[in-house]
């Protein structure tokens, strides 16, 4: 299975506008799931076409990480939570956040074998390659837990085998994945990470700052298309849903429509803001210099990364 | 409702057959339910046998071919083991393996980083689609087979095993696409001293895997299935679920406690069946471990199945026991109806025969039961109420004719006695009124009196006993008085000779008493000869009214030859003389107290100067007041006679 690479077609095609509209490529995190209900919903409501784009959504291979995306450069914007972004910018990738959508932390941990994970010292612990495990590692170390870090393309079936002793996992995906096992059953093994002072932003779109400045328009554009998918999802989840599973089914997922209906409540639910309630979509400059100083603290990062470098 | 419940009520037969019916379903429902609680019990012995069978059966398929992929990586370790320094070989090993073992789909054999020649991405893969088998070295940036569960899961173990379901994925396209589902198997590489090498893994496709085990279904709507470790469905006849749910999913949105419990044992690894609600259907799930591989066997049953056959069969037996209840009461009422068809017969001739018609024929029963007997019964009653009838009616048409003879007899009576008053108007000096009231239609007593000149010969009598023959024997007496008194001898003359005609002959040994009076209009003397006659009272003109003294006598027609003596009264003018036979003074009311003497003097003392028949009625109403409503006992007759001055 060698991989045919469109690289360059993909990049031809972004730039050169089809039939009067902009092209825009798009990558989210990860394979099509509810987790992308806004964007689906904004491409296939037309809310992209009456913005002047034609958006391809580009799910990554499961293999792939946020930077290989990133730097591979197939995508104008990339979906990235707030510490991969962080990460990457640290890494001398400066990048701008066009669109925020998430406006809490979705990060947990749970245990194999239902005791509390703050407990567990030393556990073999599942993380993704994908960097927005980068929190929890900065917890461990806090908490000096001691860790051993297995890192997973996909952490579910490992987990089930009960070769590890915890898994890391979003409350909107794994989480539901694994109470899907019937492995897990009580409440007292998982540790939410919003609730431990670690309330982190997540899910947000961002560019490379080049890439910005050339399709400044489109961005904006793309955003704010982006975010009225967002909102008539969470005024229609029902129809939402059947959109995700047109997806879902299109991509061959094995997955089933009660979890990505799971999946689109929590989703829906980490966009309101923990102090007003209400659909921000906006970066929180207090959550950015959390993440920045518990991540500098965690040796992830060498330096600061401030809110400022980050929003155009 | 109330007319069919009301019909219900009157039809013997009716009742009868429905308690009969009733009884019967009873006893067939009883029998019923026992005959389903022991069949139902040995039809679901058979299904859990019978399933289990099956289940073995899968398991050992299953089982063969685990092995089967066991032996296969077994025989390729070895040559692995010899050719690590030699690329192309492994690559030529994992086709040969692929080729060599038609149930595989892949094989790859992967190494750590940098293991095989300095290279950092080495996994010989070849895969078999459809018939044809393709050979490659796979692994780049965006391909780190490193993180993928089927190489991690033997590295964290250090020991074989199977994976879970996961999706192959297809990079050749434009995007990664998942192509189907597999399972592997896969066992870890070491070094010389132990450490991780790399993985070999064998690949089977869910899709085959499931083709040959759900071909089994033991009822119509059964089906086997194959859950992981995890709870995927590995096997379901559902593509909406196969690889996609898990046991758990629906229970995510929609708890069942009891359900989930079921399928936490199902992926604990246990044995055993259950009976639970399956989209609405109530099953049995018989489920087994597959003990290699952590997963779990299991057929689900719906019990409508299961039970199909034999339900058939109870609604069949329903259907006729029900007809059979029908056709049962139908008899019952037919039988029912013609036993009594006699007596609804004979009741409605006894309606006629109660209205009238003595003469109606009754029906003829031949039947020697009690229906039989009763009709038989009824016929003589018939019988005897015909011929009862027939005497009734002549004896009433004699006893019409006799009443009517004493009709005439009492008529030809009263006129025998005179009742004309005033008797003698032209004689304005005497007062006199009588009056007879026989107690029968003819009586014994007796009054008469005639002028003769000056002279008025007047008696009253009373005949022994009552009736006709008293009648008789007063008309003679009254004749006779007649007659004699006629030859104008005193009153014992005429006394003597009636009582000389009357013995004679006098078989009856009746008599009759009687005072007989002679009163000279002019002058006022009374003759009198009281023949055992209740002694008259005298009303004097002054003075309170007493009873006569009289000689007694005897009763004429008693004694043949006596000799009565006379008594006489000098004048009578200004006085009354009252005369009365025993009907009076033993008047009884229904105490059976008679009037008596006294109360005669006392009533005549009250007031007994009016004329003759003032003091005659005001005596017959004191009477009357005194019987009340008693019967008369004996013959009334009393006489009053008084002389002016």
């Amino acid at each position: 299975m060698t991989i045919r690479r469109l690289l360059t077609i993909l990049l031809l095609a972004a730039t050169i506008p089809a039939g009067g509209q902009t092209k825009f490529v798009f990558s989210p995190q990860w394979i099509a799931q509810a987790q992308f209900a806004g964007y689906y919903v904004a491409k296939e409501k037309g809310f992209y076409e009456e913005a002047g784009l034609d958006v391809e959504i580009l799910h990554p291979f499961v293999t792939q990480t946020a930077e290989e995306r990133v730097r591979g450069g197939q995508a104008q914007a990339t979906m990235l939570t707030v510490s991969e972004a962080l990460e990457l910018v640290d890494k001398g990738i400066p990048l701008v956040n066009i669109l925020q959508t998430s406006m809490n932390s979705a990060l947990t941990i749970i245990s194999r074998f239902g005791s509390d994970p703050l407990s567990l010292k030393g556990a073999k612990v599942i993380t993704w390659r994908s960097g927005f495990g980068q929190i929890a590692k900065c917890m461990a170390a806090q908490e000096k837990l001691d860790y051993q870090w297995i890192t997973a393309s996909s952490s579910l079936n490992i987990f089930v085998s009960g070769v590890v002793d915890a898994v890391m996992a979003m409350s909107y995906n794994e989480y539901y994945q694994l109470k899907q096992t019937g492995l897990v059953q009580s409440e007292q093994g998982v540790y939410r990470f919003a609730d431990h002072g670690f309330n982190i932003q997540e899910d947000g779109v961002y560019m490379t700052a080049a890439e910005y400045r050339k399709n400044r328009d489109a961005a904006e554009r793309f955003a704010q298309a982006s975010r009225r998918g967002w909102e008539w999802a969470a005024e229609h989840p029902d129809e939402a849903l059947d959109i995700v599973m047109g997806y879902v089914k299109e991509y061959r997922i094995a997955t089933n429509r009660v979890l990505q209906k799971l999946m689109l409540e929590e989703i829906l639910r980490l966009q309101l803001d923990p102090d007003s309630g209400e659909r921000a979509f906006r970066l929180r400059p207090d959550m950015v210099q959390k993440a920045s100083r518990i991540m500098r603290e965690g040796g992830i990062l060498s330096r600061e990364v401030t809110y400022e470098e980050i929003v155009p | 409702m109330r007319r069919f419940i009301e019909s219900i009520r009157r039809s013997f037969s009716a009742k009868l057959s429905i308690w009969v019916v009733l009884f019967s379903a009873l006893v067939f429902l009883a029998t019923q339910s026992y005959v389903t609680f022991v069949a139902r019990r040995s039809v679901r012995e058979e299904a859990i046998k019978g399933a289990n069978q099956i289940l073995d059966n899968s398991r050992l398929r299953l089982e063969r071919i685990i092995s089967d992929v066991e032996s296969a990586a077994d025989n390729l370790e070895w040559l692995v083991y010899r050719h690590l320094d030699s690329p192309d070989t492994l690559l030529e090993y994992s086709r040969i393996t692929v080729q060599g073992n038609d149930f595989l789909t892949g094989c790859a054999i992967s190494f750590e980083p940098y293991y095989i020649k300095g290279m950092k991405y080495f996994s010989a893969y070849s895969s078999n689609t459809d018939g044809v088998v393709e050979t490659q070295q796979e692994g780049d940036d965006d391909y780190q087979y490193f993180y993928l569960e089927w190489y991690l899961l033997p590295k964290l173990l250090n020991q074989p095993c199977w994976t879970e379901p996961y999706s192959d994925w297809d990079y050749d396209d434009d995007y990664a696409l998942p192509t189907e589902m597999l399972i592997s198997y896969c066992k870890p590489l070491t070094g010389p001293e132990g450490d991780f090498i790399g993985v070999i893994s064998l690949d089977i496709s869910l899709k085959w895997l499931s083709q040959t085990l759900s071909s089994v279904k033991p009822y119509p709507n059964s089906y086997s299935t194959l859950v992981s470790r995890g709870g995927t469905y590995l096997v379901h006849p559902d593509s909406e679920k196969l690889f996609y749910q898990t046991l758990f999913t629906d229970y995510l949105v929609e708890p069942d406690p009891a359900s989930e419990q079921m399928c936490r044992s199902v992926i604990a690894g246990e044995e055993g069946m259950e009976e639970i609600e399956l989209d609405g259907e109530d099953c049995y799930v018989f489920y087994k471990p597959i003990k290699a591989t952590g997963w779990a066997m299991a057929i689900v049953c719906q019990q409508k199945d299961v039970f199909g056959s034999f339900n058939r069969l109870r609604a069949i037996v329903l259907a006729i026991i029900l007809m059979g209840l029908l056709l049962l009461f139908l008899t019952c009422l037919n039988v029912i109806r013609r036993t009594l068809q006699p007596l609804r017969d004979l009741a409605a001739e006894a309606g006629h025969i109660a209205e009238g018609d003595f003469g109606r024929s009754l029906p003829q029963v031949d039947r020697v039961d009690e229906i039989g007997t009763l009709s038989r019964s009824f016929e003589h009653m018939q019988g005897s109420l015909v011929s009862y009838i027939d005497e009734l009616t002549k004896t009433t048409a004699n006893k019409e004719r006799i009443e009517g003879e004493l009709r005439i007899a009492h008529a030809i009576q009263m006129a025998m006695v005179p009742s004309v008053f005033p008797a003698f108007p032209e004689r304005k000096e005497l007062d006199l009124y009588a009056s007879m009231r026989p107690a029968k239609e003819v009586g014994g007593d007796l009054y008469d009196y005639f002028l003769l000149g000056d002279k008025l010969y007047f008696c009253i009598g009373d005949v022994s006993g009552k009736g006709i023959p008293a009648s008789l024997f007063m008309a003679t007496a009254r004749n006779l008085f007649r007659v004699v008194g006629k030859e104008e001898v005193p009153p014992a003359e005429i006394a003597r000779r009636l009582n000389d005609t009357l013995s004679e002959n006098n078989e009856q040994l009746m008599f009759v008493t009687a005072f007989i009076g002679v009163l000279d209009l002019i002058t006022g003397h009374l003759d009198f000869c009281n023949c055992g006659h209740n002694p008259p009272v005298m009303i004097p003109a002054s003075g309170s009214p007493a009873f006569l003294d009289c000689i007694p006598n005897t009763p004429i027609g008693a004694c043949p030859g006596w000799e009565y003596q006379g008594q006489e009264i000098d004048d009578l003018r200004g006085s009354a003389i009252f005369l009365y036979t025993d009907g009076l003074t033993e008047a009884e009311n229904l105490s059976h107290e008679a009037f008596g003497d006294a109360k005669l003097l006392a009533e005549l003392r009250k007031d007994a100067s009016g004329p003759a028949e003032a003091v005659v009625s005001r005596m017959l109403r004191a009477v009357a007041g005194h019987v009340g409503f008693a019967e008369p006992s004996d013959d009334l007759t009393i006489l009053c006679l008084r002389l002016k001055a």
